[in-house]
């Protein structure tokens, strides 16, 4: 007995019959087309929501790395920027994957975060406090987005797309981003100190951050570490993703265990 | 109200073009749209003329003449506006779900979709204006209170709008369409309950900056009960996996069953 017909004779006769219908609706021009003007509904609204909870998520946990210039460190900022990224993707890439198989969220959410990042400080950062937007440029994140999801297509694993593509989004930060801000690290001398561009900018710019600023960034035993800091942190970022990234897919796990109605709320 | 709308589900079958179609379809959600927008519009409009000239000191007359009635005024708005929705909203409900027909059930649903398109336009909105305007403000001008113009902006505007609009539309769909009717969708009161949750965390956030941390560092722990509560979020996946398994059945069956109307012409919206 093939497979098809044992799971038929589990389902109710209403069952089997929607299940034709619902087969028969395929080959249906107009319930193809109210299929996808669905489809078209459903990801204006679920990216405009995504829209806001990535940037929440974002903003309220490494915003701050990510608002300016001279925050970009290497020791911080990598792992950071990641971890709380993959925080966000991980319940919804199970959910879409698991239910639709649809390996889209990393991409859509690093895009959607990018999108708004600029927006924003256009519109929060340089037309509302004045700062000047080579100050507070938005990084990018979307390749990351990219190399986790096609490591989901390639390998149509979860566990395997966490190990490889949640290492690489936490260990390739730093080089992504360079090309947007390696101008900054340019050293300049001001009164006799060495500076990079981007510190001389945010001592230009005090903001009330700037004692937090100071006390988080650039200090510890790792500097002795010397050049050798930004791929030890990078290495440290990729099993950081990897951690983050399975704890937030059981997550999802569990979220999507939840689709279900309740008689009352208890 | 509702009973006469089950028995009346409009079959337009006029020749109009495809556009017009399309606008009469969609009008909900352009009116609506358009109305929030012009709101977000010109309140940004007055944030960014109104802030820095005369917001930046609680105690000065010119923020009590200029930013405290804006304060009490959507307060107050947002209140009403909830109330009165949500309780018109449950006083026309429908009574009997056996009386509402496939066609009828599906119309709901796009007009369930409706709503949620114009929230989430809001939603966007609210993203790319409201979100980092504090984060920017903070930056430059030291917290005197808690009523800031970004915090009369967002806190109690931005997002209680938000929740304005859920908490009707999560009435309406548990009273208007069978599949929710007479039990309540978790992944929805997820949505709806973490989104509304963000305003009591206010007490939390305003109450740790003035006993243990003045600073305004952005990602530092006082803030992440906003971000434990915008994980809501999460719960759109499973949420949207029941309207759409009640819309896939509805659509294949609607579809199948007619024969001269097309479905298009039967959304009542």
């Amino acid at each position: 007995m093939s497979e098809q017909s044992v799971s038929t004779e589990l389902m109710s006769e209403n069952e089997v019959r929607q299940r034709r219908l619902d087969v028969k609706s395929l080959d249906n021009p107009k319930a193809m087309k109210l299929y996808r003007r669905f489809d078209g509904i459903f990801i204006l609204v679920l990216f405009s929501f995504l829209a806001l909870g990535v940037q929440i998520q974002f903003t309220l946990t490494a915003g701050d790395w990510d608002y300016w210039i001279d925050w970009r460190d290497r020791r911080w900022w990598p792992v950071v920027a990641p971890m709380t990224l993959l925080m966000f993707i991980g319940p919804l890439a199970y959910g879409l994957w698991y239910r639709l198989r649809l390996p889209v969220v990393a991409t859509a959410v690093t895009t959607l975060l990018c999108l708004t990042s600029w927006l924003s400080r256009y519109l929060n950062f340089y037309e509302f406090t004045y700062f000047p937007m080579s100050f507070v440029p938005a990084s990018t994140y979307i390749g990351l987005g990219i190399l986790l999801d096609c490591s989901l297509i390639m390998t149509r694993s979860l566990i395997i797309s966490c190990i490889i593509g949640g290492g690489l989004f936490g260990a390739l930060v730093w080089p992504l981003n360079w090309p947007i801000f390696a101008a900054s690290k340019v050293p300049v001398e001001f009164n006799g100190m060495l500076l990079s561009m981007a510190d001389l900018m945010g001592f230009q710019y005090i903001r009330t951050t700037t004692p937090e600023y100071l006390r988080i960034i650039e200090e510890s035993t790792l500097r002795t570490f010397g050049g050798s800091v930004t791929p030890l942190t990078a290495v440290f970022a990729g099993l950081v993703g990897i951690v983050v990234y399975a704890l937030f897919l059981l997550l999802g796990k569990w979220i999507n265990g939840l689709d279900k109605y309740a008689k009352r709320i208890a | 109200m509702a009973q006469t709308n089950t028995a009346t589900v409009a079959l337009d079958s006029g020749a109009e073009s495809k556009l017009a179609g399309h606008f009469r379809r969609n009008r909900i959600v352009y009116i609506l749209a358009s109305i929030l927008l012009g709101i977000g519009l010109a309140y940004r409009i007055y944030l960014n003329t109104m802030a820095f000239s005369v917001g930046t000191d609680f105690y000065s007359p010119e923020f009590q003449k200029y930013w405290m009635p804006v304060l009490y005024g959507e307060v107050l708005f947002l209140g009403l506006f909830t109330v009165c929705t949500s309780v018109y909203v449950w006083l026309t409900r429908e009574r009997d779900a056996s009386a509402i027909s496939p066609e009828l059930e599906l119309s709901r649903y796009w007009k369930l979709l409706s709503f949620l398109t114009v929230i989430g336009i809001w939603v966007a909105a609210i993203a790319t204006n409201a979100v980092e305007s504090d984060a920017a403000w903070h930056q430059v001008t030291i917290r005197d209170t808690d009523f800031t113009p970004t915090h009369i902006f967002i806190f109690y505007f931005a997002l209680p709008a938000l929740t304005a609009f859920l908490i009707p539309t999560f009435i309406w769909a548990h009273t208007r369409i069978p599949a929710f009717m007479n039990k309540i969708s978790i992944p929805f009161l997820c949505v709806v309950l973490g989104i509304f949750m963000i305003m009591p965390n206010y007490g939390f956030n305003e109450w740790g900056h003035t006993f243990f941390y003045a600073e305004e560092l952005f990602a530092a722990p006082v803030h992440w009960g906003f971000v434990f509560l915008g994980w809501s979020l999460f719960f759109l996946v499973p949420l949207g996996v029941q309207i759409f398994t009640n819309m896939g059945r509805l659509i294949a069956q609607t579809t199948a069953t007619e024969s001269t109307a097309s479905t298009e012409e039967r959304q009542v919206i």
